[in-house]
């Protein structure tokens, strides 16, 4: 059970020495029941206390980092099973599968394919963010160890599937600067294995034949001081592995069962072998639920936008909504004659508003200020959306770029027409309907009755 | 003759011409012909929902009318009289079942007889939605045509479906008016056995739109009573038949309203008299409670959400009227329902047509309402939309409340015909749609009288809200029986759940136990519920079985127990709308309250953002917690750890928006008086070492108090 | 020390509705562990796959038009629709109901719904034009319309659901799909309110929103997810009908599926991206709760029933 920011002060010297950089101890208790500190940062707590408060403070799912530099990703560090009961902390990452028994030219094909996604949506930048290296055995080392040097070459994080220790040392050899996983340990391994993730100071993943086997896995490698692992959740089936991640991940943060507190790996393009539709359904199922690394074969922009979008929601904190940055949208072609259009920045109402804009045909100019990502009524409530807010925005950011002086508003902000018309002289102030599904035919109407 | 002796006496007659006509079909046709009314499922329906048996032939109908027999008893008791009612319904069942036989047509256009099964569910549909929001009967001649068709319009005008029995069917004919199940006016028959073809519908829309099951009397009865909005219009004279017929229509549920007088019993609710045939309408729809839903607002000028920001600017207006210069107010009352005359608008003094352009007057209007389920403290939270009504006329715009509101009234607005009675329309028709399920009936009235409206203020309306302060001020958590929960916030906050009591409002500020209680009437399945409050666990932190019960169930089981008073032990949880929040001091033994609006740091260390992300979303926190401004100065506050003498700390102009009502609570509750001035502030200190220094120069009472954890 | 199994089993379980009649109807929910959870308890319906059709056609998407070919009447659409591999029924779309588009007429729309229940054997699912006025007038004529086919209605709403729930529920003894906006507590007070007016719970199948992924996506978990243990670990009996999710209504309108390879030519073949938009939608809902899903294209009605097979 994890302790309340009262439990952990009662155990601190209440100094308020600041030294932790926080302005009191209270504060820091408080920040460190959140897991937004740990209780290490205070240089004044005893060792009694220490050894206390980091056993149960500890989460019950370790938070593992790969890669380097830009590519370096946090996986795990989860709290809980759904995001509703607080916030899913670490987002699912997707690696593109590379295999050593695929030839030369499909390997550079789809090396070079890997660059063509990368975007923007709300804020976050969308690429491939890993390769997964798979060894296969029939080609020999040689040509694995090649693909594991172009891998290395793309810069993109790297999962080495090997589970041959000789081979796996030759390409740790080769990648271990990058900070790969070693996803090849196993019952009959697990100790060279070992003692090769540890020299290289990678992570290691650890799979088996059944989830038992797994989990006696996982313990004599922590009983061997590796607490730095993922576990390959990926079994002989669909069911299997479907099984597999949601009780490796139930154990963990429901029944604090911490031999399982470790990320997953779901291999899909072993489950779904060449069945590209397959494989985007099993994506988008193990992102849902407790991949920690969902593994593909094709991440092109097919795959990329719906998966990204997905993940990009399931992620998002539920007391933080999204928002989009404010500024001027010109839709359908809007040109600075256009009329204009405001809403909030709130990401949902954002898209719901301009998806009916653009369904419209009419050209508008859609301007969105800072409302703190609220929707519109509760931004309203809280004076994030206002007279004055909506007005100086408007002076600063949209007066000097557009000559239209029409601005229809929210219909659920109606109340504010007066207050507008009293700020910003000159304009004139057009309530919409109540819900956003209704602006198509109010611009039509409005189109027909010349009013654009 | 009593009215029972009517009933028996109607219902033996009814039943010796069943015997007869029963017993000539059979001697005509032989015992195996087959009976049956077209179109339908339910062989003959009424016998059939009352008993269970379906009736096929003549030997089975002979057979049933052995039944009916056996309803028939003779003692002097209500039971008797309305069985006996019963049993003519069914006998004038069979002999209309009679007319039906070797697939004869006895009722030709406009006439419709048998209604068919399809008609029904059509029909259903819409009278479960209240589309229909009733169905007359009318049975019998009007004094006069005129008389009649006027009335049959009324019904027609309100969506009501009309059934005419009787004379009033040529009645409607020889007024040439359109009738058809189309247009809601249904001449069944001129028989007055015919009327047993409406009491076939009710019966049938109990066992397909209420799954009563046939045979299950007492439910079917429930059912006609609770959901078949139906009452009878019966014309004058009435004869033993009719008296026998209607007592069948009471059982059913079904009220009867009459111009007969000579030889009648009034039975309240059920059998009424009423002379005037012109208020037939009225009645029927007071006696069977049907309310009709306003769909159009008669005022010259539009009336949308899209005008509640529009401002009318002093070039632009007509006239005003300004609480705050000369006597206004606005004002619900709750009366009793025989003072009302529902939908009447009387404006009591000059129409705007008599004051001067740009002129400043007095306004006041009082809006009686009543109902059974309203309430006086329902009062404020009606009058509080009156500012929504009103600035949603065009032309119109109105702040302000009680007796300081202001209104002005836009040339275009007068030019286009707006007069003040139509303020009176529109508060009329939002008051009854919008608090439909505690307003019965409304009538406004609108002060102009300079007098008049001195009157009103000074005698009536400050009265009515000094009594309602009062009582606001007086209601504390022991003196109610119940709580309400609010889960307004649950969209954001899954697994949050205020609970709302008198002394402790909703922590986003807006919602009082009144409000709650009034939200909760309106909308019985909405975000506030009842909890109760019958088995404590602990006095002293607030805790209740049947609240933590309560609060279980609303969270989806995310919360197994929380305690009204205490913010250490089980506090309650916060959304994130909070107002407030207020955290433990532990240097001065002591709590920090922050509100929304304050920016800067608290002696927490921790700013208000900070405070918010770890307190919200629902958790519990103990030593933290969420609440509305008015909280800080309730009694209840923190009870369990000491009270108000806990606050050490809140930002100035927080401190001055509370500082009567907490000094008032400290002098109450501790003897100390200006106590906020033993409150530190940011101008004080920002940090604990300062603020308890402070404190022990002001002898703060909490340096003394036990530790808090 | 082997692995410490704990399965989350519940003495409550999800209702069981049946849609349809004879060898071909559908029983949608009846299980009693969360989605796919059968290492928890077995899986006593899988959950359900059904086909879009539209009133307004066949769309313009070349895959569409290939599954299609020949069909010239909405009976031939519906009965090729009703072959689909993987489908279990099919959902009609009356879109052409909307006043603001086609702005068919009533006795248009209930033609068309008459043509496509005579021309199937699998049960039928009608969805109306999403206009509250509209389909509060076109649905309770739908219901009338599909007596004795055990129809599922689509969709009475809070604004609606006296009409609707009244006909199709009491009236004309079909099923009927209550529509709520991503809200467990709309959801759930529309079913008490829908209850109340005397429609029985097992007759109610829910659609608690729905949006492509990528368009506030998250709301459909949470709200999902939180029904769902409402109703198994709370015993929530107005919380335990059957979820029915439109998702090609939903994934076939944004963006992503629509704008053409000429204004986004590094994004591809657009009916790929449309695809996989509706595949990867359908199974995130599938993932947290769903017990039917109605899709469009062959590929995804193949794929999402495949992998309902190979989780159940």
């Amino acid at each position: 059970m994890a302790l309340s920011g009262i439990q952990i002060f009662k155990m601190l010297p209440k100094k308020n020495c600041k030294e932790c950089g926080c302005p009191t101890c209270m504060a820091f208790s408080m920040k460190v029941a959140q897991g937004a500190l740990k209780i290490e940062q205070c240089p004044h707590v005893s060792s009694e206390a220490l050894e206390a408060l980091s056993e149960a403070t500890a989460p019950p799912m370790k938070t593992i980092k790969v890669g380097t530099g830009e590519g370096e990703y946090t996986l795990g560090g989860e709290t809980v099973l759904y995001r509703h009961e607080k916030t899913y902390v670490n987002k699912t990452r997707y690696a593109v599968s590379l295999c050593s028994c695929m030839d030369d030219a499909t390997i550079d094909a789809k090396i070079a394919a890997i660059p063509a996604v990368d975007y923007e949506r709300i804020g976050e930048r969308m690429h491939v963010e890993m390769i997964y290296v798979n060894y296969g055995a029939e080609a020999g080392a040689d040509k694995y160890l090649e693909l594991v040097k172009k891998a290395v070459a793309t810069g993109k994080t790297l999962v080495l599937g090997c589970d041959d220790v000789e081979v796996a040392k030759a390409a740790l050899e080769i990648a271990k600067a990058v900070k790969p996983i070693l996803n090849g340990a196993n019952a009959s391994n697990y100790e060279a294995m070992n003692a090769l993730a540890k020299e290289a100071d990678v992570v290691l993943g650890v799979s088996g034949a059944n989830l038992d086997e797994i989990y006696d896995t996982v313990a004599a490698l922590e009983k061997a001081g590796n607490k730095n692992l993922v576990i390959d959740a990926t079994g002989a089936s669909i069911k299997e592995t479907y099984a597999n991640a949601v009780q490796i991940r139930r154990a963990a943060l429901k029944d604090q069962d911490r031999t399982f507190g470790y990320p997953t790996i779901v291999n899909t393009s072993k489950l779904a072998v060449k069945d590209k539709y397959m494989q985007e359904a099993l994506v988008s199922l193990f992102t849902m639920k407790y991949g920690s690394i969902v593994v593909v074969d094709e991440l092109g922009y097919a795959e990329a936008l719906p998966l990204f979008g997905l993940r990009q929601n399931v992620f998002t904190d539920p007391q933080k909504p999204m928002k989009v940055e404010p500024g001027l949208y010109p839709l359908n072609g809007a040109d600075e004659n256009s009329i204009c259009l405001t809403t909030v920045d709130f990401a949902l109402t954002y898209f719901i508003v301009s998806g009916e804009l653009e369904r419209s045909g009419v050209p508008v100019n859609l301007i969105i200020n800072d409302a703190g990502g609220l929707s519109v009524l509760t931004s309203w409530a809280a004076g994030k959306f206002s007279g004055t807010s909506i007005s100086t925005f408007v002076k600063e950011n949209i007066e000097g770029k557009v000559k239209s002086r029409k601005l229809i508003i929210p219909g659920k902000v109606a109340v504010l027409k007066g207050d507008l018309e009293a700020k910003l002289p000159g304009w004139e102030i057009i309530v919409a309907p109540l819900e956003a599904v209704q602006l198509v035919k109010f611009l039509k109407d409005m189109k027909e009755a010349g009013e654009l | 003759m009593t009215l029972f002796e009517r009933v028996f006496n109607g219902n033996d007659a009814v039943y010796g011409l069943t015997e007869q006509a029963i017993d000539a079909a059979i001697a005509q046709h032989g015992e195996e012909k087959a009976v049956s009314f077209p179109n339908t499922a339910y062989c003959l329906p009424c016998y059939y929902a009352v008993t269970g048996v379906k009736v096929t032939n003549l030997k089975e109908l002979k057979e049933a009318l052995g039944v009916v027999k056996t309803l028939m008893t003779r003692e002097p008791r209500l039971n008797d009289a309305f069985m006996s009612g019963v049993a003519t319904a069914l006998c004038a069942e069979f002999i209309e079942a009679l007319k039906y036989i070797d697939g004869a047509t006895p009722y030709e256009e406009p006439l419709y007889g048998h209604l068919a099964d399809a008609v029904i569910r059509e029909l259903g549909v819409p009278l479960v939605t209240g589309d229909i929001p009733g169905v007359a009967v009318i049975l019998g001649s009007a004094p006069t045509v005129e008389e009649g068709v006027a009335l049959v319009k009324s019904y027609q005008a309100q969506g009501i479906l009309v059934t005419l029995v009787g004379g009033i069917c040529d009645q409607v004919a020889e007024a040439g008016m359109a009738t058809g199940a189309n247009v809601r006016v249904i001449p069944l028959g001129k028989d007055v056995t015919a009327v047993i073809h409406v009491v076939s519908v009710a019966l049938r829309a109990a066992l397909i739109f209420g799954n009563v099951t046939p045979g299950d009397a007492k439910t079917l009865m429930e059912y006609t009573m609770q959901r078949v909005p139906a009452f009878v219009n019966a014309f004058a004279p009435l004869d033993d038949v009719i008296v026998a017929c209607g007592a069948g229509a009471i059982a059913l549920g079904f009220p009867v309203i009459t111009n007969e007088t000579e030889n009648i019993a009034r039975v309240p609710k059920s059998l009424i008299v009423q002379e005037d045939v012109s208020k037939f309408n009225a009645t029927s729809l007071e006696a069977r409670d049907i309310k009709i839903k306003i769909t159009n607002i008669d005022i010259p000028v539009a009336f949308a959400s899209a005008f509640e920001g529009e401002i009318i600017r002093r070039g632009d207006m007509q006239v005003e009227f300004d609480g705050s210069r000369v006597d206004c107010a606005e004002l619900v009352h709750t009366v009793d329902a025989s003072e009302i005359e529902d939908h009447k608008i009387t404006v009591v003094g000059p129409e705007v047509d008599d004051m001067e352009l740009g002129s400043k007057n007095s306004i006041a209007y009082v809006v009686k309402v009543a109902g059974k389920n309203m309430q006086p403290d329902f009062e404020p939270v009606i009058e509080r939309k009156f500012h929504n009504y009103i600035n949603c006329i065009e032309g119109v715009y109105h702040t302000g409340q009680r007796d300081m509101q202001r209104i002005r009234i836009s040339k275009n607005a007068f030019a286009a015909g707006f007069r003040l009675k139509h303020i009176g329309e529109v508060l009329y028709a939002s008051v009854k749609n919008e608090f439909e399920a505690v307003v019965d009936k409304c009538e406004v009235i609108i002060y102009t009288d300079p007098a008049e409206c001195t009157r009103i203020r000074h005698e009536v309306a400050i009265p009515t809200f000094n009594k309602r302060d009062d009582r606001l001020n007086n209601l504390t958590d022991e003196s109610v029986d119940v709580y309400y929960s609010c889960i307004l916030c649950q969209a954001f906050s899954p697994s949050h759940v205020c609970v709302v009591t008198p002394e402790r409002l909703g922590l986003c500020g807006a919602v009082s136990w009144l409000d709650a209680k009034a939200t909760n009437e309106l909308d019985p399945n909405g975000p506030c519920q009842v909890i109760t409050k019958e088995r404590p666990i602990d006095e002293r932190i607030g805790e209740y079985e049947d609240v933590n019960e309560a609060v279980k169930r609303l969270s989806q089981g995310a919360l197994e127990d929380v305690s009204l008073y205490s913010i250490m032990e089980k506090p309650m949880t916060s959304c994130g709308c909070f107002e407030c929040i207020c955290g433990i001091e532990p240097f001065s033994n002591g709590v920090c309250i922050a509100n929304r609006e304050y920016a800067g740091m608290t002696p927490l260390g921790m700013t208000f953002p900070e405070l918010a992300s770890m307190t919200g979303g629902g958790v519990q926190t103990p030593g933290f917690m969420g609440h509305g401004k008015h909280f800080i100065a309730s009694k209840k506050f923190m009870k369990a750890e000491g009270g108000i003498e806990r606050i050490v700390w809140m930002p100035k102009e927080l401190k001055e928006f509370v500082a009567d009502r907490l000094n008032q609570t400290a002098k109450e509750l501790y003897g100390i008086d200006n106590f906020t001035d033993m409150i530190g502030d940011e101008t004080v200190a920002t940090d604990p070492e300062t603020l308890v220094e402070f404190l022990t120069e002001k002898g703060h009472p909490a340096l003394g108090m036990d530790p808090m954890m | 020390m082997p692995f410490n199994r704990k399965p989350q089993k519940f003495n409550a379980s999800i209702k069981e509705v049946t849609i349809g009649c004879g060898e071909k109807a559908v029983t949608l929910g009846g299980e009693n562990v969360y989605p796919f959870y059968s290492f928890d308890g077995e899986i006593t319906n899988a959950p359900k796959v059904a086909v879009e059709i539209s009133d307004m056609g066949v769309p313009e998407v070349a895959g569409l038009k290939a599954y299609y070919e020949g069909c010239s009447t909405m009976a031939e659409i519906a009965k090729r629709a009703s072959e689909m591999e993987g489908a279990d029924f099919v959902c009609l779309r009356l879109e052409g109901g909307d006043p603001n588009g086609a702005n068919k007429s009533v006795d248009e729309l209930i033609a068309v719904v008459k043509e496509v229940a005579d021309a199937i054997d699998v049960p039928l699912a009608v969805e109306g034009c999403k206009n509250v006025e509209k389909d509060g007038e076109l649905l309770p004529k739908v219901a009338e319309a599909l007596q004795g086919k055990n129809a599922l209605i689509l969709s009475a709403r809070e604004e609606d659901y006296k009409s609707v729930g009244a006909a199709a529920g009491l009236a004309y003894d079909q099923k009927v799909g209550a529509e709520s906006a991503v809200d467990i507590n709309l959801a759930k007070q529309l079913n008490v309110v829908t209850t109340q007016l005397g429609v029985k719970p097992e007759s109610i199948v829910m659609n608690v929103g729905s949006a492509a992924v990528g368009y506030g996506y998250e709301y459909v978990v949470s709200t999902m997810d939180r029904i769902k243990a409402a109703a198994l670990s709370q015993s929530d009996a107005m919380l335990q009908m059957p979820i029915i999710t439109p998702v090609s209504s939903e994934t076939w309108n944004v963006k992503e599926s629509m704008a053409s390879e000429e204004d986004m030519p590094e994004w591809g073949p657009v009916e790929e991206r449309a695809i996989s938009m509706e595949i990867m939608t359908a199974a995130a809902d599938l993932a947290c709760g769903s017990d039917a899903v109605i899709l469009m294209h062959p590929q995804s009605v193949a794929t999402i029933s495949k992998m309902i097979k190979e989780l159940v």
